[in-house]
């Protein structure tokens, strides 16, 4: 079963691949935010599956941490965008 | 299969890392900072450091980041490149 | 044959998620780009947040943290899409041009009428 767990967290982390292009590439601002939330949300998934690939129950609070703080760089700008001046 | 994950992990770190010092936009730059914190996260916990991760996450991939975001949109410089979409840093989409 | 359970799941989510990523690497423009994100989070994370759980079990400590990341993430990322593309509309981002239909537009010009 731990294979199985490391198959998915390299998975999740290929998925990344095209995310990194489109975050290095982006024409504007926007899309590099959309690239870096599916980002977050990917590297997340890959510890959750990297703490069960590897039997160490402490290595899940990250991920925690992660996904429940990764949205504030997107309202920051969003405000921003949206009043022009923070 | 640690050694493809170490490996996919340190790529991702050197692209973005890469990527922030390229870009020549200023909140794109900051983007690309916050992409490279959350991989190298994702690299302290493959390495086995689940501390450092912590503080990696928290201070390297959400605070920092958004502190610059808030300080660029408190100074209203003028960047005169247009490489990039923003040419003023008020106008950015 | 939970095993086989987790791999179809796994399988099922890896592959949306992997769908969303090239829509974003291809598609023309921000909006269509953040409908392919919120695609991603729907079908791709919950999947194999599901495969983990079916896995582990609900009460252990992988499930339950598992379960609090799968509830995180479908309260929190639609509101971060929803104001990002709030946000951008009202700035008057452009769309691409081949799309077709603009409701906003239609309801703010008759609102000016």
């Amino acid at each position: 079963m731990t294979t199985i767990y490391g198959a998915i967290c390299l998975a999740e982390i290929v998925v990344m691949v095209p995310l990194l292009i489109r975050l290095a590439l982006g024409p504007t601002v926007s899309d590099r935010i959309v690239a870096l939330n599916t980002i977050s949300t990917q590297a997340a998934l890959a510890v959750l599956f990297f703490a069960a690939f590897a039997q160490r129950p402490i290595y899940l609070d990250p991920a925690l941490w992660l996904c429940s703080f990764s949205y504030l760089g997107t309202i920051v700008w969003a405000r921003f965008l949206e009043r022009g001046l923070l | 299969m640690f050694w493809a994950i170490d490996y996919l992990c340190l790529a991702g770190v050197i692209v973005s890392a890469i990527a922030a010092i390229r870009i020549r936009n200023l909140n794109g730059a900051v983007m690309a900072l916050s992409a490279m914190g959350t991989i190298l996260s994702l690299l302290f916990i493959v390495l086995g450091a689940p501390d450092d991760a912590h503080s990696e996450v928290v201070v390297g991939a959400i605070a920092l980041p958004t502190l610059y975001l808030i300080a660029i949109g408190k100074v209203r410089a003028h960047v005169t490149d247009d490489s990039d979409d923003l040419g003023e840093v008020g106008e950015g989409r | 044959m939970k095993s086989a359970v987790v791999i179809v799941l796994a399988v099922v989510g890896v592959g949306f998620s992997f769908s969303g990523a090239v829509g974003i690497l291809r598609m023309p423009d921000l909006y269509t780009r953040i409908q392919c994100s919120s695609k991603t989070i729907t079908m791709g994370a919950i999947p194999v947040l599901v495969a983990l759980v079916v896995a582990e079990g609900p009460v252990s400590s992988y499930g339950s943290r598992t379960l609090v990341v799968a509830v995180l993430l479908l309260s929190v990322n639609p509101l971060a899409s929803h104001a990002l593309a709030r946000a951008a509309y009202k700035r008057g981002v452009p769309m691409w041009p081949g799309s077709v239909v603009d409701q906003g537009a239609e309801r703010r010009q008759q609102s000016e009428d």
